[in-house]
């Protein structure tokens, strides 16, 4: 069970149901951080079908978007996560 | 405070920048397809719209569906899986979302099916997988369509049950081998229910009995004779012995319904298909008449052949008496002897090599001359047809001949150098004998026997074993001639 530190990524997915690139973007989220970055993550899933109203906090307009809360800066990354070496940079594990 | 208004500024543009950035990431993903869905916002009110078909048509539409069939991308990765594909893997929904077919499926099924959706613009042929659903294997023809789901193209996979076809296919079969097994063996086989009743049975069980076997009672259809000391009355025991587990193996019986009436050797064994009790039972039937007739037949030789031995014993005993009684000296004896039991044995090579059945009467003639004339030459002379003798007769004559032969080598036609012998076989008729004439030609001038020794006896008693049979010697002056009357009844 990864658990909260400094180096943890705290990560927010938000989807849209179960729309195709919803479930790809958290089955690719949970493989990436799974084989890089064992132990040192944190994955919330937002369905905005359920509340849309929580797309504010992070201004999402476009769904599946990822949200890299820590550390700081805010990173977003667009789309269902296919890219694995955009991921990882952005999430700066290369 | 200038400093302070340029920080300010600074720190908007800088969050303007970020936020046309994210703007212009937002518009490229839509427009590259990378997002499916957009919030929107009217009135303070958020919304989610999806962008491309409601993926809820598709989801009902998989969810009637009978096969097992669920929805993938490109990847394989699981878009939707209907009831029955949730049911054979005994997975809800929540645990199969997102996850790759590869993650789902064992092995070989998986490499299979990943063919299937590798290329999305051509239609692949199905294939069949297998593998266990509660630990029983089951087979599915697994096919695979290329379809859009919202933005993306995927594919919709179905998985049709064919588990019972191929059981079915199996098993029959199965029934066509046990059924070949069956028509193919060289012994009767036989197969009953519990009640008697045939199920199968092959050719040579089918020569077996006058009636169609299949669908008749076992027991009516070829009723069976045991000997007493099996203890066993009928057919129907041997089945129910061996319905009570206990198979019988190789037990005589006569079948006296059976065309030609058969002697047979049975076998009974419990048919087991299942754990539970026996379904019937599996007779074999190893025909023995042949087996039977030959055992009759060498028990009939062994008795011949003692009953040859002691006639033999008591022919050698009297010819040794009868020739000492009419031989003056060890050597005249030792001679007379030693030739008539030659002339015996060479029956008796000649009867061996024809199984004890019957002979030529050439061959007898051949045999007992030959020592003292080439038979092929001038001096020997053969007509009519050739007869075949019975044992009694051929020996009986080969006697005849060896006395004859003997005589005119001694006193006889083959004395001298110009004489000859002629042997006429008559065509057999009604009559109850058939004439050899032995005639002697050309030898020294004839007198009668001086006396009459044992080689004369011989002559004229050898065939007297029937009324039938006998002969008569005339002295004629040209020479002996010797009538020899065959008993037809030893005359093949």
């Amino acid at each position: 069970m990864p658990t909260e530190n400094a180096n943890t990524r705290k990560l927010t997915l938000y989807v849209a149901g179960e729309t195709p690139k919803s479930l790809a973007a958290i089955s690719n989220l949970e493989r990436i951080c799974r084989e890089h970055l064992p132990g040192k993550y944190q994955i919330e899933v937002i369905d905005l079908k359920k509340n849309p109203q929580l797309a504010r906090e992070h201004k999402i307009v476009a769904i599946p978007t990822l949200v890299r809360e820590l550390p700081i800066p805010i990173r977003k990354i667009i789309g269902d996560l296919s890219d694995e070496q955009k991921v990882l940079i952005n999430l700066k594990v290369e | 405070m200038r400093s302070s208004q340029e920080q300010a500024l600074k720190s908007l543009i800088d969050d303007l920048r970020q936020r046309v950035t994210e703007a212009e990431e937002t518009l490229a993903a839509i427009r590259e397809g990378s997002v499916d869905a957009v919030v929107v916002g009217a009135e303070g009110q958020d919304e989610v719209l999806v962008i491309g078909d409601d993926v809820l048509a598709f989801r009902n539409f998989m969810e009637a569906m009978e096969p097992g069939a669920v929805a993938v991308d490109a990847d394989g990765r699981l878009l939707y899986a209907n009831a029955r594909f949730r049911q054979i893997f005994a997975e809800d929904w929540d645990r199969l979302k997102g996850k790759l077919l590869s993650e789902i499926l064992p092995g070989p099924a998986a490499q299979l099916i990943s063919k299937l959706i590798s290329h999305d613009d051509h239609e692949t042929a199905p294939v069949s997988v297998s593998f266990l659903e509660r630990g029983v294997e089951r087979n599915y023809l697994v096919s695979a369509r290329p379809v859009h789901l919202g933005t993306i193209r995927g594919f919709a996979v179905t998985f049709s049950d064919l588990t019972e076809r191929v059981r079915a296919e199996a098993a029959e079969r199965a029934q066509r081998i046990a059924s070949a097994i069956i028509a193919s063996a060289n012994e009767a086989v036989i197969v009953c229910d519990r009640t008697l009743t045939i199920t199968h049975a092959n050719f040579a069980a089918e020569a077996l009995s006058t009636e169609k076997l299949v669908g008749n009672r076992l027991d009516a259809a070829i009723p069976l004779k045991f000997p007493d000391a099996t203890g066993i009355l009928e057919i129907g025991e041997l089945v129910e012995s061996s319905l009570r587990g206990t198979p019988l193996r190789s037990i005589e019986a006569f079948a006296p319904m059976s065309p030609g009436a058969r002697d047979v050797l049975v076998s009974a064994a419990p048919l087991n298909i299942s754990d539970d009790e026996p379904e019937g039972c599996v007779l074999t039937l190893v025909d023995l008449t042949q087996r039977k007739k030959d055992e009759r037949q060498m028990h009939l030789l062994m008795r011949e052949l003692d009953h040859r031995v002691k006639n033999t014993l008591a022919l050698v005993l009297s010819i040794s008496k009868r020739t000492a009684a009419s031989e003056e000296t060890l050597e005249g004896f030792q001679g007379s002897f030693s030739g008539r039991i030659e002339a015996l044995a060479a029956t008796h090579n000649l009867l061996a090599g024809a199984s004890w059945e019957s002979l030529s009467l050439r061959q007898i003639f051949g045999a007992e001359v030959s020592p003292y004339a080439e038979t092929s030459g001038d001096r020997i002379n053969i007509t009519g047809p050739d007869l075949s003798l019975y044992p009694r007769a051929a020996i009986a004559v080969g006697l005849i001949f060896h006395e004859l032969a003997t005589n005119a080598t001694k006193y006889g036609a083959l004395s001298g150098e110009a004489g000859s012998i002629n042997l006429e076989i008559h065509p057999k008729t009604d009559a109850p004998s058939v004439e050899v004439t032995w005639t002697e030609r050309d030898g020294p001038p004839v007198k009668s026997f001086s006396r009459k020794g044992f080689g004369h006896t011989v002559i004229s008693r050898s065939l007297s074993y029937s009324p039938h049979g006998g002969t008569t010697l005339e002295f004629e002056p040209t020479g002996v001639v010797c009538r020899i009357q065959i008993p037809i009844s030893d005359v093949a």
